[in-house]
């Protein structure tokens, strides 16, 4: 069934090519799903959600693991748990939701083009756009490892879904090349399900993934972490036979004679998101060039009026709760915009990550809403260190900056009211 | 009596404090280096018996999908995790399947329940 029963009107099913709403929402992941909750409870009467899967609830339904909305409900949510959630709270909203629906594109008028086995292609003509279609998997081809093409390597994301929801372990010998949650939550994974994971490579001298994944997906089952090494070749012609892993050296090149071969028949790979930017980019949105996501103020809003963007469409977050906020952000601010609520304001300054940040979030800011920002430290300091935030001299300690944690401050407006030049935010050792 | 050094990394929530933990015949002297008071508790915990919720899957018939995700409801010792998933491959599931189902009970003699962590309607 493509539509879902509820909160169904007849006159959409006698358009089937163009209709009108106030906000249309794409993506139905957490990002998706608490923006068109919020759109709703903020006073927009036609919200639509249309969503290329035939359920809602986006990435959260392969990620089984616990550790979702320790903030946002002060539980302890698996990902499907917390999607339930979410999906039991909209059900209580007119929100119309369309599922089995791709939407291959949006126009800076805010028109959005959809297509289902049952409407055909259709339009939608709304008011307010928010873009929620979340991230993807870097994969082979753009980490560009030597050697033959064999079947068995996959991307981490990609065996969470099989082992997960459809049932099928990918290999018995494992190795895993990255060490980004998804990598490590999956090492985990296919040990409890009888594979053996010879080990994480990751290229860098740091981890990628949370501190709390490499104790209780990799210590917890005696599986090694190598840092600065990664995989140099690929062997086997109809399957993977083995990988041959190296050291690096501080530029990342493969040291001469580290080289070592590991048989196995699967490799994984965990080596980075990027945001889903397709239809950001059909719609004229800017991109930021750190991100990869839509250059987006605190409303959410993107360079294009109207259309909002959050979640991991907009730059790739380590939490759901930080990704839920983003998504409660676009909602009611699209909600705001629809309402005629948004007049010219003090126009807007610029969000500039300065030393030793790699992304800010987001970049920029429009006098309309207090700040939260987003920061994600470009190198590991294991020292105390201050984050500030110029020219508002506000200074923030803390005891260390990881790339893998991004940190996340609120800055009050009446902070803000007179700021004229861009908004600086650096990392310094104390 | 010697005074033991011991690394933690907490995995109560996502922050994963470092901590570093003094120890004298078993007891704690002190801990540095956290950012909450869930920290003791943790620590005890790990040094007794070191408790996980354990997530995995287990085979449904009769669904949309192949697999069912489930949990326990309360952390269980680490050590009868391959027990425990052992245990659940050898049961019967039919949809439908609501949330928080029990799936089994008293899974590896832990006292925790397994329990469904999705709906699952029959297909
Ligand atoms: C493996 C993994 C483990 C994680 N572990 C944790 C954790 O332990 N704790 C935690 O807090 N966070 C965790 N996260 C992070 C968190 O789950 C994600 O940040 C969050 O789910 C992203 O939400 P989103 O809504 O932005 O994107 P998604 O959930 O990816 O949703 C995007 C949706 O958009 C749809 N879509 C895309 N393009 C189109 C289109 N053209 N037309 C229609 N629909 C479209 C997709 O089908 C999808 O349903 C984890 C993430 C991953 C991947």
């Amino acid at each position: 069934m493509v539509r879902q029963a509820h909160h169904e009107r007849d006159y959409i099913l006698n358009l089937g090519m163009r209709m009108q709403a106030d906000v249309t929402v794409i993506g139905s992941g957490p990002a998706g799903l608490v923006a068109a909750i919020e759109a709703s409870r903020s006073g927009a009467k036609d919200v639509i959600l249309l969503e290329r899967e035939e359920e809602l609830g986006g990435i959260l339904k392969q990620c089984i693991h616990n550790g979702f909305g320790l903030e946002q409900f002060k539980k302890d949510y698996t990902g499907p748990e917390y999607a339930e959630r979410l999906i039991d709270e909209i059900r209580k909203t007119e929100v119309r939701c369309f599922l089995n629906t791709m939407v291959t594109g949006v126009s800076a008028n805010r028109t959005v083009t959809a297509v289902n086995s049952e409407d055909g292609v259709f339009q939608v003509e709304a008011k307010s756009v928010v873009l929620a279609m979340g991230c993807r998997e870097r994969a082979r081809g753009s980490i560009n490892i030597p050697g033959t093409r064999p079947a068995g390597v996959l991307t981490a994301g990609t065996a969470q879904r099989l082992v997960n929801i459809e049932g099928f372990l990918p290999g018995k010998e494992v190795v895993i090349l990255g060490s980004g949650d998804i990598g490590l939550i999956m090492a985990r994974r296919l040990t409890l399900e009888g594979a053996r994971v010879r080990g994480v490579y990751e290229i860098m001298n740091y981890p990628g993934g949370l501190k709390r994944n490499i104790v209780q997906c990799l210590n917890d089952f005696n599986i090694p972490l190598y840092l600065s090494h990664t995989v140099t070749e690929i062997q086997g012609r109809e399957r993977v036979e083995g990988v041959v892993v190296s050291q690096v050296d501080e530029k990342m090149q493969p040291i001469q004679g580290s080289e070592k071969f590991l048989q196995c028949d699967t490799l994984l790979l965990s080596v980075g998101l990027i945001p889903e930017n397709e239809l950001s980019k059909g719609a004229g949105v800017e991109l930021s060039r750190a991100t990869n996501g839509p250059v987006t103020a605190e409303t959410m809003e993107t360079s294009v009026p109207g259309i909002f963007s959050c979640g991991n469409v907009s730059t790739v977050f380590d939490l759901v709760d930080y990704v839920a906020q983003t998504g409660m952000s676009a909602g009611r601010n699209a909600a705001r915009f629809v309402a005629g609520d948004w007049k010219e304001n003090g126009g807007s300054v610029e969000v500039l990550a300065g030393e030793n940040v790699r992304v800010v979030f987001p970049q920029r800011y429009c006098f309309r809403d207090e700040l939260t920002l987003y920061v994600r430290p470009a190198k590991p300091i294991e020292k105390p260190v201050t984050l500030s935030i110029a020219p508002i001299e506000m200074n923030i300690k803390r005891l260390y900056a990881r790339p893998n944690e991004m940190i996340r401050l609120k800055v009050d407006r009446k902070k803000l009211e007179k700021v004229t030049e861009p908004i600086q935010v650096s990392i310094k050792e104390r | 009596m010697n005074v033991e050094k011991r690394h933690f990394t907490c995995v109560t929530c996502p922050v994963g404090c470092e901590v570093d933990v003094e120890l004298r015949g078993g007891n704690i002297v002190s801990i540095k280096g956290n950012r909450c008071e869930k920290i003791k508790e943790f620590v005890v915990q790990e040094l007794k018996e070191p408790m996980r919720v354990l997530t995995t899957t287990v085979r449904i018939e009769g669904a949309k999908w192949a697999m069912l995700p489930v949990r326990s409801d309360k952390p269980i010792p680490k050590r009868l995790f391959l027990q425990a998933v052992g245990e659940l491959a050898n049961i019967d599931l039919k949809a439908p399947v609501h949330i928080s189902d029990v799936i089994i009970k008293d899974i590896a003699g832990s006292g925790a329940n397994i329990v469904a962590t999705r709906t699952m309607e029959r297909s």
